[in-house]
Order: C-alpha cells, then structure tokens, then sequence
C-alpha cells in the first residue's frame, strides 16, 4: 500500500491525510475518512502538499557565512561554529526562536538546549503573544490552557459566535465543520469588521467597527444580566468573581454601544438571548498572531461562563490556532517564563524536577521573548520562520551571530551565519498537537535527502558539542521524557498514538464536572475606548490575515496551485493592496487597481487601492503577511500592532 | 498538419532576431531547428502556438505572421513569469513550440468582400496575420478599413507594417490615441468613435475586432448599430489555457474550448456561449 | 460466460499480474479507508470493501505525473527534450461499474475527441480491466439514477458477480475471453444469468430512497443545467458555501482537468509536470495579465455542473458526466456535492 496516513501541517485544525509515497517522493495526497476532525476533507492547502514536499527549494547542505557567503560546510563544521559562537555571548545576550510548525519533540528538545546547555529563558515563538493572551484566559479561569470546546462536538452546538476570525480561509475544516451544523439547524452569529464568508453563512452577522469587539461581548454580558438571563444556578454552583464582573458592566450604557460598535443594538440583544437560551454554544476566534488582546479574551471567556455555556457537550470556548503546532509549542515550553504543559518556571518544585531530569540547576528567572531583546541580543537561533527577522531587519543583521534551522529556504538565511537542515514532517516522527489539544503523530515516510538529520539528531548533535549528555535513540524517546515531566502529555507515547491520536490531559473537553475547582471569571476592566477616527486621519485601517496570504506565504510559495491561488491578490496588485469601499473609491476618484498613498501619524506607504464591499466606507484593510509590501509601514507601526487583530491605525488615504 | 508530430512534445526553434516594438512587447523571428530551411509547420491566420521557455513554463500565443510568404514570428507582451523569461532571451537562445492549433480566422469565405479591421492595443496581434495575407491577396478583396487604437502614439505597434500598408492601394488606415498630443496627427478618442466618423461600409462587409474588454464591447455595439450582421463580426478570444489540444479545459467558455472550437468566433456564437466579455 | 469458485477468484488477479501491475481495492489497516492502488501481494486485495475513496482515475491521469524532462544549456543554446511517460502495463482488479463509467468517460474525452492525448494514451492502451458487480450500494451511492450501475455494462475485458458460494466471470472481450480460457473456468449456464439478475435487483432495492425513488432526479436537471435556465441566485447559494479546496474534482471519476507546470529540478533541467486541477480555484481561469473571465465563485461553481450535466458536455462523454459515485458529496466542505446541487436546482424548477 503505497497510500501512508499523516496528519496535514499547515494549519491548527490538524486534518488527516494519507500520502502516496513511492520510493523517496511523495506523489500526492488523499483525504483520510475515518479521522475525528477532518472526516475525509481537506482544504486547498492540504490536497497539494505534496507540491510543498517536491519542492527544489529545500536546504540541502548545512551552510557557513565565509567573507559574506554562505557555503557549503559539513554538519560537524556547522554545528561547531554555532556552539563555539554562542559560548562566546553571555546566556541574557542570546535568544532562541521557535517555530510554532516543529513538531513537540523538536519543540521541547530547542527548549531544552536554550535551558540546560546554553543557560537562558529567552525563548520564545514569533507569534507571540497572542495565543498566550488566549491560554493565560483560560488557563486562569478553568486550569485547562487551551480550546475549551472539542472539535467532534461542534455538530452538538445549537449556538456558536464567531468573532473575528475568516474560519473558512484561515482553518477551512472548522470553518465547514461549523457550516454543516449551522445546515442542520444550529444558530450561527458572525461578529467582524469584514464581510467573511463565514459571516455569509451565518443566521446573524453584525459588522462592527473596528476596536469595538471588547464593547460588542461586553454588551452582551450586560444583556444576560439585564434580562436575569444568566444560568444563576450554573454560576453558584461552579464559578467565583461573578459579582465582581457585573460591576465592571454596570457602567456601559446602551447608546455607548450604539455609536462605537455601528451594529443595531437589537441584533446585539438578539444574539445575547440566543446564546442564553441554547442548550448548548460555542465561540471561536482567532488566536495567534491575529488573536485578540488579553481583555477581548476575557469578555468572551466570562460571557460563556455566565451563560453557563462551558465545560458541558457542545459547549466551550474556542480559541483557534492558525498554525499547525502553535498549542504544541506553548505545551513545550516555549515561552520565556514556562516549562511544559504550561507549569512556572518559578515554580520552585517544578524547576526542580526538571533540573534533576536534565541534571542541571536551571535559571529560575523567567527569560524575555528575543522580539522584545531587539537592540540587546548579540545571537540569536532561528527555527523555520521569518516573521520576527522581517520585523527587526536592523538589529538583526547587527548581531554577532545568527542561526537558522529549517527544512526549507527562506528570507531568514539572508541573515544567517549558520545555516542547519533539517528533515521535513514526512522524513521523520514527531507529534503535532492542533487547536483543540489532540496530539498525533506523524510518522516517518521518506528517507529525508543525503544524511539530512532530523530535528531531534540536530539538536542532540548541538548539545553534545557543547558537552551535554543527551542520548535519544529516537523522537519516541523525547515523548518519554516530555511524557515524564508533563502531567498533560503524562499517557502519551509514539506507540498509544493511532489514528485521532490523544488530547492532552486524556480529557476531550474542559469538564466542569471533574475540573476539580471553580471557574474563576478572569479580570476585565470598564475600559470602552475603540479608536477614533479624526478629522485629519478619517479611515480606521484595519491590519489581518487574508484569504490570499497565508503566513508571508512562505511555504505556498514553494508550490504550484496554492501559490496561484494565494497570490491571486498578489498578481493583481504587484505592490500590495489597501482594501477601500466602493463609496470611498468615488470620494477619492480612484478605480480598482489605482495607486493610493495611506498616511497615519507614524508613516506612510505607497500601494494599489482595492475596491470591494467588504469593508465599510470609513474603514480600510491591509493584509499582514506580504513582507513584498508592508515591511517598512509595519516596522513604522511596531508598537500599534502589538494588539493583534483588533489592531486599527487611524489613516488618511490619499489619490497618488 | 506536417508529419512532424509536436502535439504534447515541443519541436525546438532558434530564435534569429529580436525587434523592441512597444513597451513591454517584442518580436521574436523563430526559424525551425527540425525543419527543411528553418520554415514553419503549416498554419493559417488567427490560429496559435504553445510557446515553452525552458526552465520557466509554457504559454499560449497567437500567431501575428502571415501564412503566405512571410518571416515567422511571435510577438508577445511581458505579462507574467514565463513571458518575463521570454523576454530576457537572445539571439540564438532556444525556446519550444507546439501547434499551430486552433481554427483560425475566414480567409476563402470573405473574398470579395469588404473587410474591416479594428485593434484596440495588443489586440493587433492576431489581427496582423489576417491583415497581411488581405493585403498579399489584396486584389481578391473590396475595401480593406483599417482602425487601430492606442492610448500613445508611442504604443502604436508594428510600425513598419503600418507604414507600409498606408502606401498600399486600396487600404484606408485609420490611427487613433485616447487623448492629443503635440506632434500626432491622426485621430484621436477611443476607436470605436471612429467608425460612424470614417462611413465604414456595412453591406458585403466583415469586420474582425480584437482588444481589450472595454474596448471590445463598444465596437460591437456600433458596429451593430451601423447595421453589420452578427455573424459577420468576427473575434478571438484569448484565455488561460495549458495544454492548446484541448484536454486541460482552462480555456472552456460556455459549451465551448477557445483553443480547439475557437479561438475565433463570430459575434453570433460569443453571444451564445452564455459568458462575459 | 464462466463461473469461478470464491475460493479461486484471486487466481484471477495473480494470472494477471505475470503481465501486468495489478490495481485493486485494497484495505489500509490504521485508518480502514479503502484505496484504489497497486498491489504487490494478491491477498491484499479486498473484494467486498467498501467503494475505494481513492477512485482509479489516477491509474489512467495520475495526480501529480512527470510527463517530459528536458536540459537546457543557456551558454552553448542547446536543449535535449526527453519525453517521458509511464507505459507501464496495468490490470484494474475489481473496479466498480461507476468508476467503470468514469474511465469510459475519460476514455472517450482524452481519446475521442479532436486531438489524441498521448500521455493517457499510453496508460490505457495496454490495460486489463475486471469489474465487479456492486451488491450493496453505500449510502451516497446514486448509479442507479445516472445509468452507470450496479453492474458494468460494456468497456470491462472481465465482469465479475457474486453469486453466493461462486462468482459469476462474464468476458467482454477477446482478451477476457482468452484469460477465462487459459484459466480452465467452467462454463456456466442460464440459471447463472438470472441469479445475476436477482442479485442486481435486490442490489438496486437497497439503495436509499432519493436514488431509488426518483430515478431520473439528474435528468430532470440536465435540461435546465444545457440551457443556463436556473436562477442566478441557486449558484449564489451553492457558490456561498464553496469553500474552493477542489476536492469535488480531485475526486471525480471523469473530471479531467489539469494544470502543467514545469518546475527546474537542476541548474539547467526542468521537468514538465501534469497535476489535477479544479476549476473552483480562482486561479484556474486567471490570465496571467490579471483578468479573470469567470471570478466569482458561483461562475466557477455553475461551470463544474454544466460539465457534469448537461447535454452539451455529454455528447463529449457519450453519457452524463456524473457517474453516481457520490464521492463528491463524501469529500465536499461546503455540503455542496452533486446530489445536493440537484436537489437545490430541482427545487428551484418546482418553485
């Protein structure tokens, strides 16, 4: 049987496939019926990944920069040249950069080595901190850090809120899993600035204005309260800091709500009593790199809880992770102040265990993320993405030393003085855990090209040269030691892992009933504000993902069809695009394709006018990821961005 | 069809020059490296060529030479990756060909008639062909109109054919650009004005439009206006195709395939198909 | 016609595959999904699973398929074109008569029409096909209403029924005839043909109640589809809900469309690649100018079902393009298979 199962790595829905492997080539792809989520779908993304594996663009030999050009060197060499660097740079000088599609083992094992070997906490993802926003929430709130909900039980969900998030571009299989629920009878309401797809086929779609997502759930809130219909038993019974909660709402007032969000307040109303009145609901919103701010997450969180709408069949609250292995990383460790499974780093007794595991006296002081050392790092070690390098060009070329590991080219490597390979998902085991915690395993498939080492021989190999004893015979071996230092992956291993692998926790959902402790509603503020517009900058941009980008498109740009799909946009607008209305387009006198030049306090930048009515007249839309377009107005923005999807910058668009 | 069979394998061409036309556009003369004396497979006015530039892809051309007695050649904009990789070729560099394929446009049926011409642009492409072959047969024909639109003087391609056909008895050339500008002394305004202004005529007539869109559709409605029959107006479509032999159905159009039904049509039948234009 | 003992039926496929690589159903043991593919051992093959998931198409129009390779040195301009297809000799064991349908369709498409399409050509022109009588439908399974099951009817070299304790080997060809023979099979006799019958029927009761109810369901809707006579607003609503994965044509047995890339495997080598394509991705009619002749989604919806359905496609295919197979209902996000397009046309009809 030529046909191999696996499971997809592009995004967080973590979709099964079986590939058509013959000899060293993967020659396509196909559905897999029987797996818990995907049940035989796949997206766009999915039915050509095998393109992505047959791509030329792989690193094929480890690479050292010598007189400004990186050559061909021997792993030995390589590697060598990284520990001698990296000895050189006191342990706060250095920082290590995950990436949010490694596989767990590769993950813990990077963690590992920035701890252990070279001493330091600054380790983090690129996306931070948005999904970390969305587990501190709930992990607060319930002690579960992550999805709430189950994917399998969204067919159960009589009510589900959608805020923010392009479900059917960004995770497509959640976004029709939704769908079909919403077919056989579920009530589906879409809160978004945008007119998405999803919001086309929702019963309800309220498009705000931008910034007023906090204001809208808020509201909400004050409507169960108002209308006596929050669940009083569930809340007595299971939670604490209600009171307190109702406080902070006490002030909104409904005209407030009105003119900040732009909706009709009855459709606000309506969706409030919908969602009190459902047997059962769910949210789902973006979380990530697009994700909300830490108080948007926590108005949803509370509302659900005093819905009493958590931790019961069909219900929960659902942050979504758009890339593959971002809940896996965070499950790691990746994160200046955590260890696995999303224990302290300043937990005295969990240091401990680790430190004796590892044989060691870790650094009990929580690290800083390298984004935010930018300017102080002198080294940095870079794992399979580029968004942060994109970001801090400048202080990035400035440093002593920069490492990149990856299976394939891209921007980072033109910073880099060390360039490691390593074997792709196909050419050996790891485990991916999705959106919704369920691990599984990827198996080895292929023999990965000329003694190209895995992730995990990679890192070992790292470790060795700098004199640590690390001996895994295999990545199963690192699940054995992350299973024995994790109380949530504890029943994990290689071997128990089958088709639908396991959640973390062994549990599939938050249970209130065996959680063990009360639900804690989390902090909120009275803090209403959304950004204004002004006379002299009357546009409110909006910055998000888009259905023709997906994550700076490194990876679609390596294939054939998606990357004619993805870049559609693109082709159309060579120098990148702002999304305007079709009224503003006549104020401004400007057709499709026109230049325009958008104007904020912080900078400017040149680029295409789009005209579509997805957006309304005083607002406009850019997409995040084109490094082609945005580099410069993004790093004038750094600061502004910082928020995530609601992020909006005042602006002034202007006919060039 | 010659015996040599280039249907799914590209025969390989040389190309001997390379002639700057517009912006963005160039001609490439190609001679045959399989071929007795270089020439061309046998083909005819409107049909196209599969055109491979290796290391880049393959993309669909239509062919501007005359199938009588004239140089071949390809004449292409740079639009995307492949064609940008055409363009950055020299003299003597290789480059694959498939075809021709298509149907091409009326040649024998239309003689005796008056034939009219009108381009919008690089819609003048597939017209030269037709255009040459009239003017190479020009006694078989009745007045012979043409009218060419461009937004510059600067953006008229095929000067030299246009030169030459000025001074051809019996062709009654018409040039225009979008807006005045010093020095230009033809017309001026969107084509389709022209042809009320020039008293085209519409009996025993066949008019052959190509251009873009916008173009396209505003010589359609005057030309009906000016009461030529549907049928009688003739186009060629240009669509995204991959294979020219009809089996990768990215050029379909309503019930219909450009690149084995088409990619000429009369008005009559573009009507049919159920599309935009 | 022949009869054959259960026992023996793998004899069959192991007569074939002294000649041929042999294609069958086959059992994927961790996920349980069964998959048209290619076998090495015969006792792999799996009669009586469930309709493959993978349908046989990329035996004839593989997914991802290197069709030439070529060198191209820029310095001396020089260039070697090697064309390079799969001639293998291939045998389909056990194919069902609607994915029988499909292969029959694309035989007429890729081999009948003005151009011959060498690369399929020399899949198929050395193939042996033994088809198997479906006697249980699955519960997406429509062939009864697109005239392409339960039992092949014409195009297979070896037809196979299970008649209880022996099958039923109808040949229908020479090349059939001349394996039943070489086998020594026994001939069978009339009372066989009516238990075929039998088991066809009871096969066709089976079926669920929208396929065995309204047989003509897809013809009511051919005429409608030919003409272009359906709302606007239908294909807004199908259109709505098309997620644009192209799984519904990725797993067509007669959908044909395809992409050619030619991605550079070397300094100067490049590969010419043929991989399937789906016309609900934007990009698939997208000039490389920009324009798009059929961009919103519902345009690009409303041409996959005109090519299914209707007549003038057909004439193409000799047959309706739908093969009733149901697998785009299987594999489609957006709740957007066939016979839900026909059943929301049909409701428009009757509106």
């Amino acid at each position: 049987m030529n046909y191999k199962s696996g499971i997809c790595t592009f995004c967080g829905t973590g979709c099964g496939h079986l590939l058509d492997v013959r000899g060293d080539k993967v020659y396509g792809v196909f559905p897999m019926q029987n797996h818990p989520v995907s049940k035989g779908r796949l997206c766009v993304r999915g039915w050509n990944v095998h393109e992505l594996l047959n791509t030329p663009e792989k690193i094929t030999t480890p690479l050292i920069r010598k007189d400004g050009k990186l050559v061909e060197a021997s792993y030995d060499e390589a590697v060598s040249c990284l520990v001698e660097k990296l000895k050189k740079v006191s342990p706060d000088e250095i920082g290590f950069l995950a990436s949010p599609r490694s596989s767990n083992e590769d993950n813990f094992l990077l963690m590992k080595l920035a701890r252990a070997v070279f001493n330091t906490n600054n380790i983090s993802l690129d996306s931070d901190p948005g999904h970390r926003i969305s587990l501190d929430v709930t992990h607060g709130g319930t002690g579960m850090a992550g999805m709430l909900g189950s994917l399998e039980e969204i067919s159960k969900a009589d009510f589900m809120l959608i805020v923010g998030i392009d479900i059917t571009k960004q995770n497509p299989i959640i976004g029709s899993e939704i769908h079909f629920a919403a077919r056989k009878g579920a009530r589906v309401v879409t809160i978004d600035t945008r007119n998405t797809q999803i919001a086309k086929l929702s019963n309800g779609f309220l498009q705000i204005q931008p910034g007023a997502y906090k204001i809208a759930i808020a509201y909400m809130a004050k409507v169960l309260v108002d209308e006596n219909l929050a669940d009083v038993d569930f809340i007595k019974k299971y939670t604490e800091g209600y009171d307190s909660f109702v406080k902070v709402l006490s002030s909104l007032k409904e005209s407030e709500v009105a003119e900040k969000t732009g909706v009709d307040i009855e459709m606000l109303k309506t969706a409030a009593r919908d969602l009190a009145l459902s047997r059962s609901a769910m949210v789902f919103f973006s979380s990530g790199i697009s994700g909300f701010d830490r108080e948007t997450v926590s108005y949803i969180f509370n509302l659900y809880v005093m819905a009493g709408k958590i931790g019961k069949e069909g219900c929960g609250v659902n942050p979504i992770t758009g890339i593959n292995n971002l809940q896996g990383s965070y499950d790691m460790g990746i994160a200046p102040d955590l260890l696995t499974g999303f224990q302290s780093l300043s937990d005295g007794t969990v240091a401990s265990k680790f430190g004796k595991e590892w044989g060691v006296n870790l650094n009990a002081k929580a690290g800083k993320a390298p984004n935010e050392l930018m300017g102080k790092l002198k080294a940095l070690v870079t794992v399979d993405h580029d968004e942060t390098i994109i970001r801090n060009v400048n202080e990035v070329s400035k440093m002593d030393f920069v490492a990149y590991i990856g299976s394939y080219q891209n921007n980072c490597m033109n910073y880099a003085h060390v360039v490691l390979p390593i074997a792709t998902y196909v050419e050996t085991d790891g485990t991916f855990t999705n959106t919704e915690r369920r691990v599984q395993l990827a198996k080895k498939k292929i023999e990965p090209a000329k003694n190209i080492l895995a992730g995990w021989q990679l890192l070992s190999k790292i470790a060795e040269k700098a004199g640590a004893k690390w001996s895994y015979g295999s990545a199963a071996d690192v699940m054995k030691e992350i299973a024995k230092l994790t109380p949530s992956y504890a029943e994990i291993s290689h071997d128990k892992l089958a088709v639908g692998g396991i959640k973390t926790g062994g549990v599939n959902r938050f249970d209130v009933e065996k959680a063990g402790r009360k639900i804690a509603f989390a902090a909120a503020d009275a803090n209403f504000a959304v950004p204004l517009a002004s006379e002299e900058y009357p546009i409110l941009l909006l910055i998000g993902e888009s259905q023709h980008y997906w994550h700076q498109n490194n990876l679609m740009k390596k294939t054939h069809i998606p990357l004619r799909e993805y870049n559609a946009t693109l082709l159309l607008y060579p120098q990148g695009y702002v999304a305007i209305s079709p009224q503003k387009a006549k104020e401004l006198n400007v057709r499709d394709r026109f230049p325009v030049k958008i104007v904020s306090p912080y900078g400017s930048m040149e680029t295409l006018a789009q005209v579509t009515d997805k957006v309304k007249p005083n607002t406009a839309y850019v997409a995040y990821f084109v490094d082609e377009m945005v580099t410069k107005f993004f790093m004038e923005h750094k600061d502004v961005l910082k928020r995530g999807e609601d992020t909006t910058i005042p602006v002034r668009i202007v006919k060039v | 069809m010659s015996e040599i069979n280039n249907i799914t394998i590209p025969e390989i061409a040389t190309i001997t020059e390379i002639k700057d036309e517009i912006i963005e556009v160039k001609t490439f003369y190609l001679s045959f490296d399989g071929r007795q004396g270089g020439q061309p497979p046998k083909f005819t006015s409107g049909q196209f060529v599969m055109c491979t530039v290796f290391g880049a892809g393959e993309f669909a051309v239509s062919l501007p030479p005359s199938p009588e007695n004239d140089r071949f050649h390809l004449t292409v904009r740079r639009v995307g990756k492949v064609t940008n990789a055409l363009h950055s070729l020299k003299v003597g560099d290789k480059v694959g060909i498939r075809g021709p394929f298509g149907n091409g446009f009326p040649f024998e049926e239309i003689q005796g008639k008056n034939v009219i011409y009108v381009a919008g642009g690089i819609g003048f492409i597939p017209l030269r062909s037709s255009i040459m072959r009239v003017m190479q047969n020009k006694d078989k024909f009745g007045r012979v109109l043409i009218f060419l639109g461009a937004r510059t003087p600067q953006e008229h391609m095929y000067a030299y054919n246009i030169k030459e056909w000025k001074n051809t008895p019996g062709f009654e050339m018409n040039l225009t650009i979008d807006n005045p500008v010093p020095g230009w002394d033809g017309d001026t305004g969107f084509v389709h004005t022209l042809l009320k202004k020039k008293n085209i005529p519409v009996e025993n007539t066949v008019a052959f439009v190509c251009g873009p869109p916008m173009m396209f559709n505003a010589v359609i409605k005057e030309l009906i206006d000016l009461g030529i029959k549907e049928e009688n107006i003739i186009s060629t479509l240009e669509r995204h195709m991959k294979c020219g032999i009809g089996k990768c159905q990215h050029c379909a159009v309503g019930r219909t395939l450009v690149c084995t039904d088409g990619p000429v049509y009369n008005y009559r039948q573009l009507k049919t198909l159920g599309e935009q234009f | 016609m022949y009869l054959i003992n259960k026992s023996q039926v793998s004899d069959i496929a192991k007569e074939l595959q002294k000649e041929y690589q042999v294609y069958g159903p086959v059992m994927e043991k961790e996920t349980k999904q069964c998959m048209f593919v290619k076998v090495d051992d015969i006792a792999e093959l799996d009669l009586n699973a469930p309709i493959p998931a993978l349908p046989p198409k990329h035996t004839l129009f593989p997914q991802f398929e290197r069709i030439m390779s070529y060198q191209y040195d820029k310095k001396n301009q020089k260039v070697d074109i090697k064309p390079d297809f799969d001639v293998s000799k291939k045998a389909l064991f056990g194919l069902r008569s609607c994915d029988l349908t499909g292969v029959l369709c694309m035989d007429r498409f890729f081999l009948g029409q003005e151009f011959v399409d060498d690369v399929y050509k020399n899949h198929r022109k050395n193939m042996f096909i033994v088809t198997n009588t479906c006697n249980v439908p699955f519960k997406q399974c429509f062939c009864v209403c697109t005239d392409s099951g339960p039992s092949a009817q014409e195009g297979y070299d070896l037809n196979l029924t299970d008649l209880g304790d022996q099958y039923l080997v109808e040949a229908g060809s020479d090349k059939g005839k001349a394996l039943a023979e070489k086998l020594g099979l026994k001939k069978s006799d009339d009372s066989h043909k009516k238990a075929k019958a039998d088991v066809i029927d009871k096969s066709i009761d089976k079926f669920d109640s929208i396929a065995k109810d309204n047989k003509a369901w897809i013809s009511r809707v051919v005429n409608r589809v030919t003409t272009g006579l359906i709302d606007e607003k239908v294909w807004e609503y199908i259109g709505n809900q098309c997620l644009e994965c192209g799984a519904c044509s990725f797993v067509c047995p007669s959908c044909t469309c395809f992409n050619i890339v030619d991605p550079v495997t070397g300094p100067e080598t490049a590969d010419r690649m043929r991989t399937w394509d789906s016309c609900s991705y934007e990009g698939y009619s997208r000039m490389a100018g920009g324009h798009n002749p059929r961009h919103p989604v519902e345009d690009r919806r409303s041409k996959r079902f005109f090519c299914k359905l209707s007549y003038s496609q057909s004439k193409k295919y000799l047959r309706p393009g739908c093969v009733g197979c149901g697998r785009c209902q299987w594999v489609c996000p957006g709740d957007i298979g066939l016979p839900n397009v026909v059943t929301y046309i049909r409701r428009d009809i009757q509106k």
